[in-house]
């Protein structure tokens, strides 16, 4: 008889299992294969992995020295947030690991149930879920009482991260289809802005004095929070009674029920169609913007591209809102602060941390073109174009942030108390921003690095370029705070007058830096464009 | 005559591994070239050498007559680029991509306008004109890839796999246009693996192999009595294992 011998056979649950650790393991040994900067990195990952379970494992321990009422609080907002954290960041970082995505799985003979099982057992694999399981543990230590208590706590940990596990897989998977397309994934990195903004919200909480007692803040929070599944369980922890144990129940019910959707959402992904292909939107090309002011050439040509880019690049996007939110925020809690400095300080200094936030951004100001940038290099002949260029990104940068600081600098100044202050504000502001254009300018030549297409919360460059990017970012930023010292310290120190000097100031300076940057970027033009073109 | 393209010894090293050992590349004016090779030959390192994007470790390049490296101004002005894979401002919209390229070359507004104009009407590109370029499919970013190397009339041409993940319909535009402009005696140098679309297409082949040339002339010389396919693969050295009988026994029906 004729037949095909596949010589295979179905693999059991503990096979599975094994095989998609064994899998992810490769796949991150893969990541760090050959390039000694990535093996660097890798280890300082790891490190810091270590670094903070062991903090992490001591600080819930510790909480045992504090009342129980106040430690079980604690714990239940730790778990809370850890849930939370979960289920946003593999969202953010979508990417980072291969083992998330299972369309690349889905030609593989495996049922449902095995893929749930190995894609389970791969995202328990790695170093930072093995870090916060042994954060979560040390609540264990931390508030369990008694007997029942510990073995409440060990069970009420392992469903915390069971919950954990398949709350982010259930997460990523029903939005696995949108985030493969192209729409989704820019609407998500614009959704990065909300974690930066959710950082300073604490800052913002304390600076203002909203909470009065920190203490009663805290249990009121804790009070709501107990009731959702996290909450719950380090509840059950703390508590380690009858109802504990109810607690318990309810959540593993909880991990099941989680677990079907799951293995629901999957069995569709599986089957469903890539959304990635769906009809593009149209654009007005024939622009009347500014690029129509400008004489014709190079520079309408980049500051055309270079507007278009603020707006259309969720990179560009990200970036000026997150200039605006954290000068926002800024500027509210500043002017919160009734202890701190008076008088235009309080106007000025806002107004240049902004300026300074905005210009740091043009640190590496051929990061977003990215693969692009071999347009331009076909198309640059000199140093002149270099420069050309450059003024380009500047004036288009210009053109956003010098409406953004002038109003910045009039808010500040109203809640500082005088509005006559905001006209050194932004003069100085204006000022620093051009200082920071010319520093940023020579950086951009000096220290290019490639910004990621898919930019999430954790990293701002391609593996392997994060020391170059802090060398650069930092640069820039000690570069731009030396070279403003001598125009912003005076005006702070009320010699206000002299702002009137800071624009042409700044503008000399980020003349130099174009002129300086010219030179050195054209000259290593190859190694910008090899720079810049990284993958990610 | 000067040759339209001339490197003498290029040579280029990534870390251990050579990837680049010596080229001699010679394309004469007017000529519709292949550079063709397996993969990893070293077309990609050579043709970003001999057009300025990537800086060679050793020997020369020249532009008709004009060297890369030590005159950029008149050698970028004469030349077209299409890199490998599809890396284009993916934000624009195909029509601001040739506008935002024409500017850049310096070319007058009014007159980039009018050339996009007709490139989206050759490329057949008219009705995506105004979508992203983000949004385009492969075939369609190889066309306005090629619109915008063409925006500034240039006298040589180099292509990366133009054809590459193309399909037959904008393969087809893209060839017309190519011979077009061949025919008016400017350069075409492109990479390929397609053996039957560069004997179909070229009058001048390269092939290359392990970081060399290894035979280089018209292609009537090169094929000599073989197809260019088999005298590719006598040139690259490949052993034919395909129809060996061991290895690979389980493959296919077995019979019990």
């Amino acid at each position: 008889m004729a037949g095909i011998d596949t010589g295979v056979s179905p693999l059991g649950m503990a096979d599975t299992l094994r095989l998609f650790v064994r899998l992810k393991l490769k796949l991150i040994a893969g990541n760090v294969r050959g390039d000694l900067t990535r093996k660097i990195g890798y280890i300082f990952t790891l490190i810091a992995a270590v670094f903070v379970a062991a903090l992490g494992f001591l600080a819930m321990s510790l909480v045992r020295l504090a009342p129980a009422d106040l430690a079980a609080d604690i714990g239940i907002i730790a778990f809370t947030v850890f849930f939370v954290g979960w289920a946003v960041v593999p969202l953010l970082a979508f990417g980072l690991d291969d083992t998330l995505d299972p369309a690349r799985l889905s030609l593989f003979p495996l049922r449902t149930r095995q893929l749930a099982v190995g894609l389970f057992a791969a995202s328990a694999t790695g170093p930072w879920p093995l870090a916060v399981l042994i954060i979560t543990a040390g609540a264990i230590v931390g508030f369990a009482t008694g007997l029942g208590g510990v073995l409440l706590g060990v069970a009420a940990v392992l469903l915390q991260f069971a919950l954990c596990l398949v709350t982010s897989r259930l997460v990523t998977t029903s939005l696995s289809s949108m985030l493969r397309s192209r729409r989704g994934r820019d609407l998500l990195a614009v959704a990065a802005i909300f974690i930066v903004l959710l950082a300073q919200l604490p800052n913002l909480v304390i600076n203002r004095g909203l909470a009065g007692d920190p203490a009663a803040l805290l249990a009121q929070v804790a009070e709501v929070l107990r009731w959702t599944p996290p909450g719950m369980a380090a509840h059950a922890m703390a508590d380690g009674s009858l109802t504990g144990v109810a607690e318990l129940a309810f959540l593993a019910v909880l991990v099941v029920v989680i677990g079907r959707l799951w293995i629901g959402a999957l069995r569709r992904a599986l089957v469903t169609a890539d959304a990635s292909t769906q009809a593009g939107s149209v654009r007005r090309s024939h622009g009347r913007g500014i690029g129509r002011l400008l004489p014709d050439g190079q520079l309408a040509a980049v500051v055309t591209k270079e507007l278009k880019y603020a707006r259309r690049d969720p990179r560009g996007r990200v970036g000026w809102l997150a200039s605006i939110a954290v000068t926002g925020v800024l500027a509210f809690s500043l002017a919160g602060n009734s202890e701190g400095p008076s008088g235009p300080v309080l106007a000025i200094g806002p107004a240049c941390l902004g300026a300074l936030m905005i210009g740091l951004q043009s640190g590496n100001a051929f990061g977003i073109d990215g693969r692009s940038l071999w347009m331009n290099a076909v198309a640059y002949g000199s140093e002149r174009s270099m420069r050309t260029d450059l003024a380009g990104r500047h004036l288009a940068a210009a053109l956003i942030a010098g409406p953004l600081l002038a109003l910045l600098s009039i808010v500040t100044s109203l809640f500082a108390g005088d509005l006559a202050w905001s006209v050194p504000a932004m003069l100085t502001s204006w000022g620093l921003l051009g200082v920071s254009f010319g520093i940023g300018a020579v950086t951009s030549v000096i220290f290019p690095y490639t910004t990621p297409d898919r930019l999430n919360a954790f990293t701002g460059a391609a593996p392997g370029q994060g020391g170059i990017a802090f060398l650069g970012s930092f640069g820039a930023m000690i570069g731009t705070g030396a070279l403003s010292l001598p125009v912003v310290l005076p005006v702070l120190f009320g010699v206000t007058w002299l702002s009137v000097l800071a624009v042409p100031y700044g503008m000399a300076v980020a003349w130099a830096g174009r002129r300086l940057a010219g030179t050195i970027g054209f000259a290593r033009f190859p190694e910008l464009l090899a720079a810049v073109s990284k993958p990610t | 005559m000067v040759d339209s393209v001339r490197t003498q010894g290029l040579f280029k090293r990534f870390g251990q591994q050579v990837a680049v050992a010596g080229v001699d590349l010679v394309v004469p004016r007017g000529s519709f070239a292949g550079l063709v090779g397996p993969n990893g030959a070293g077309k990609t390192t050579t043709l970003s050498m001999a057009t300025g994007l990537l800086r060679p470790d050793g020997g020369s390049a020249e532009i008709d007559g004009l060297n890369v490296w030590r005159d950029p101004i008149a050698v970028k002005a004469r030349i077209g680029v299409l890199p490998e894979g599809l890396r284009l401002f993916e934000r624009l919209s195909g029509r601001e991509l040739l506008s935002y390229n024409g500017q850049l070359r310096g070319i007058p507004k009014a007159e980039v306008e009018r050339r996009a104009e007709e490139l989206l009407k050759v490329m057949d590109l008219l009705d995506s004109a105004d979508k992203l370029v983000v949004d385009y499919s492969t075939g369609m970013r190889k066309k306005i890839g090629l619109a915008a190397a063409l925006l500034h009339n240039p006298n040589v041409l180099f292509l990366d796999e133009p054809f590459e993940g193309v399909d037959p319909v904008s393969a087809n535009t893209l060839e017309e246009v190519l011979r077009r402009y061949t025919a008016s005696g400017s350069t075409v140098v492109f990479s390929s693996h397609v053996m039957d679309l560069v004997e179909r297409l070229c009058d001048w082949v390269s092939v290359m192999s392990r970081g060399q040339i290894v035979a280089q002339g018209p292609i009537g010389e090169v094929r000599g009595e073989r197809s260019l396919n088999q005298a590719f693969l006598d040139l690259v050295g490949a052993s034919g294992g395909g129809g060996d009988e061991e290895g690979l026994s389980w493959l296919g029906s077995t019979q019990a």
